[in-house]
């Protein structure tokens, strides 16, 4: 005769047995429906994440109303640089073909931060034919000046050689493009 | 991305260049991976060594680790309870877990942890509720109401306390037991695997991952539990068996040298083999954590312990000399595989995937994985201890037949 010990013993595998059953069709339930119609995700979130707002422009979204700083940025070096990146998004800034919200503008200090963030030369990231790198404070020491001058106090933001071009040609010290 | 959010972007970059060295890419400036997925492989790895100890006396017949048996086997699932805090603690959104488990990809050995962790878990309740069968039907007689009906449940409603009864727990027990070892191997083999797993990551990238982690979690298990049963059997004016303190030092010395011998193997293979990224590993070792890999990990917590252990092992050492060194070598190799933990999983992340500079940690106090919320994740435990040791009394008193 089985013992009543055995029996107990018996009803709690029993039970175990039963709670993992019942654990995988309960897990079973809970899965979307959608899922792993293509692959190991939900089909749906696909179109869900095409529904999304699109955030970011393109620099051509910004040109229409700042034709200005477009015309200057277009024909400077840095033509090939994203608005947003040193202005932020352009959903921020704009809805609906209207000016919504200021973007920040960035001040004295601030500009030098932003722009040794692509051009410092610690940053030993890219070849210089890339992008061209300057050491700090030694740039400011070849130029001569203090060192508290920023960036934009010689370099145009939105183009940065033009002044500097434009002073070489008054002084004549354009070199030739060969 | 939001101009709040936009500026801290870049004062982030500003201010981390004055600090990292070299290119570090923007997304590897933080070091995603912080305190929590440290703490997490550490309470794994107490559960672990804490279940080995428990193994011996039950399964291996070590009769000399007898008073301690039981109370490494409580020990281990009162860390076990608290084994995911730490994960969830570091999700941004912890409920969401349940989609992984859910919807396990077997690309993707993240949901793994779930299932490995829930058979663990029921392996141990298993065993605990078994092994203190003959206690709760006692207390369960004694009791009234409410607590009554909680010792039926836990007993499964069988006060059979014969000679068979007991002889078949016993079987059953030992077959438990049995499954927890391959079952804690894997549970802690796994979170080695993990990060062994993570093939970006020169210095985590190692098949010899798994079995490192494993040797440390027996050694900091192991030292968890002497310096509990010194402290705890102290503080409550009971005497220590010398005889069991022994002989886990004896099984703790086999461990560490296994575990020391592997983390240097780990070392050895990294200058040996000279991979593409073994610049990097060089840079990191001497570099950002010659201090805390060298100096702590090695030199203080490693050659230090190794020392006393060979003191304890060939001079002879009165009783109480022993207990005592026993226990100030327990605190530093647990100290030790704090250490090692912290320089693989945060050393690790401190290294850019640029393969060219390297960044730095800033541990915080009040951060949701801080400092304090180690602290507190860490008393957790404890307290879980601390209630189950009114249910289930720590030290087994002295009985007749069975497997106690
Ligand atoms: C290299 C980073 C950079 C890029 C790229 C850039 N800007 Fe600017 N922009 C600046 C900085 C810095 C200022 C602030 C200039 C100053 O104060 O001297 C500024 C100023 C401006 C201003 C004037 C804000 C004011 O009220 O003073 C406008 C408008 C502007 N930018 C539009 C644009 C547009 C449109 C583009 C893309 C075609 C663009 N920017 C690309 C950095 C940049
Ligand atoms: C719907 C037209 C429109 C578009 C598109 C637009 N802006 Fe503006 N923006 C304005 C107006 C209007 C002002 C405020 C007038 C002024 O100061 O010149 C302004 C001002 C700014 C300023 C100065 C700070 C401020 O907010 O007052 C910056 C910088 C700027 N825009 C950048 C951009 C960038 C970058 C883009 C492209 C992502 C862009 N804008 C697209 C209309 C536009
Ligand atoms: C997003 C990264 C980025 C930022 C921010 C940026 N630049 Fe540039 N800059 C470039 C790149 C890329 C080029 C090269 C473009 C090319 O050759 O097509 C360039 C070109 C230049 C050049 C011309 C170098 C030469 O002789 O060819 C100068 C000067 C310059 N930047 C100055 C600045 C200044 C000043 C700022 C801050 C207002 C700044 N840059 C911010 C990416 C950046
Ligand atoms: C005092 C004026 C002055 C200031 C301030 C200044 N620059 Fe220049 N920078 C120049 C001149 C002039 C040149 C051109 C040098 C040449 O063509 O020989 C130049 C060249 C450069 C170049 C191209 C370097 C190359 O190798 O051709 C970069 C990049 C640059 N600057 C970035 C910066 C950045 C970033 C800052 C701010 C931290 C800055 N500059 C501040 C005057 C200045």
């Amino acid at each position: 005769m089985i013992s009543k010990h055995s029996v107990r013993i018996i009803l709690v595998v029993l039970s175990v047995v039963v709670m993992a059953g019942g654990g995988l069709l309960v897990k079973a339930q809970l899965i979307p429906k959608s899922f792993g119609l293509y692959g190991s995700y939900r089909a749906d979130a696909i179109e869900e994440e095409a529904q999304k707002v699109v955030r970011h422009g393109t620099n051509k979204s910004c040109f229409e109303c700042h034709p200005y700083e477009a015309k200057i940025h277009l024909q400077g070096d840095h033509k090939t640089i994203s608005c947003e990146f040193c202005h932020s998004t352009y959903a921020d800034h704009v809805s609906n073909g209207k000016r919504t919200a200021a973007l920040p503008v960035k001040k004295g200090e601030e500009i030098t931060t932003l722009c040794l963030r692509c051009h410092n030369t610690e940053i030993k990231a890219r070849s210089t034919i890339v992008i061209k790198t300057v050491g700090m404070p030694d740039h400011l020491k070849q130029q001569n000046v203090k060192l508290t001058h920023t960036c934009n106090q010689c370099h145009h933001v939105h183009a940065p050689l033009k002044y500097i071009n434009e002073a070489k040609k008054i002084t004549g010290l354009m070199e030739e493009k060969p | 991305m939001n101009p709040a959010l936009y500026e801290a972007s870049q004062n982030l970059s500003h201010g981390a260049s004055m600090l990292i060295s070299n290119y570090v890419f923007p997304n590897d400036l933080h070091v995603h991976w912080s305190m929590m997925i440290v703490l997490y492989p550490y309470i794994t790895g107490l559960v672990d060594g804490a279940f080995i100890i428990a193994a011996l006396y039950y399964l291996f017949d070590v009769k000399s680790l007898k008073p301690i048996a039981r109370f490494s086997l409580l020990f281990a699932f009162a860390f076990l309870c608290c084994a995911t805090l730490p994960l969830l603690l570091h999700l941004g959104r912890p409920e969401r877990n349940f989609n992984m488990l859910l919807t396990p990809s077997p690309s993707s050995a993240m949901a793994g942890f779930g299932y490995i962790y829930a058979v663990s878990m029921g392996v141990l309740s298993f065993i605990v509720l078994f092994v203190y069968r003959p206690d709760l039907v006692e207390r369960g007689k004694k009791a009234k109401g409410f607590m009554k009906l909680i010792y039926r449940a836990l007993t499964f409603d069988s006060n059979d306390l014969s000679e068979k009864a007991l002889a078949l727990d016993g079987k059953i027990i030992r077959f438990l037991v049995g499954l927890g070892i391959p079952v804690a191997a894997v549970l802690h083999g796994y979170v080695g695997f993990i990060f062994g797993g993570v093939k970006a990551n020169p210095t985590w990238s190692t098949p010899l991952m798994p079995v490192i982690f494993l040797f440390s979690a027996c050694v900091s298990g192991i030292s968890a539990i002497i310096i509990a049963y010194i402290i705890i059997r102290k503080m409550g004016g009971y005497s220590v068996d010398s005889d069991c303190i022994r002989t886990c030092i004896k099984t703790l010395t086999g461990f560490f040298i296994l575990a020391f011998s592997f983390e240097m193997l780990e070392v050895f293979s990294h200058s040996y083999l000279k991979t593409g990224y073994h610049h990097m590993v060089e840079g990191l070792l001497n570099g950002p954590l010659a201090s805390s890999f060298w100096l702590w990990q090695v030199k203080i917590c490693s050659v230090v312990p190794l020392i006393l252990l060979g003191c304890m092992a060939f001079i002879t050492l009165k009783d109480s000399i022993y207990t005592f060194i026993a226990g100030i070598v327990s605190c530093i190799l647990l100290l030790q595989v704090f250490i090692m933990r912290w320089n693989v999983v945060i050393g690790g992340q401190l290294m850019s995937k640029s393969a060219r500079g390297y960044t730095v940690f800033h541990p915080e106090w009040f951060d949701k994985e801080g400092i304090v919320a180690v602290i507190i994740i860490m008393l957790i435990p404890f307290m879980i201890l601390f209630v189950l040791g009114k249910i289930f009394p720590f030290w087994a008193e002295e009985r007749k037949g069975g497997i106690q």
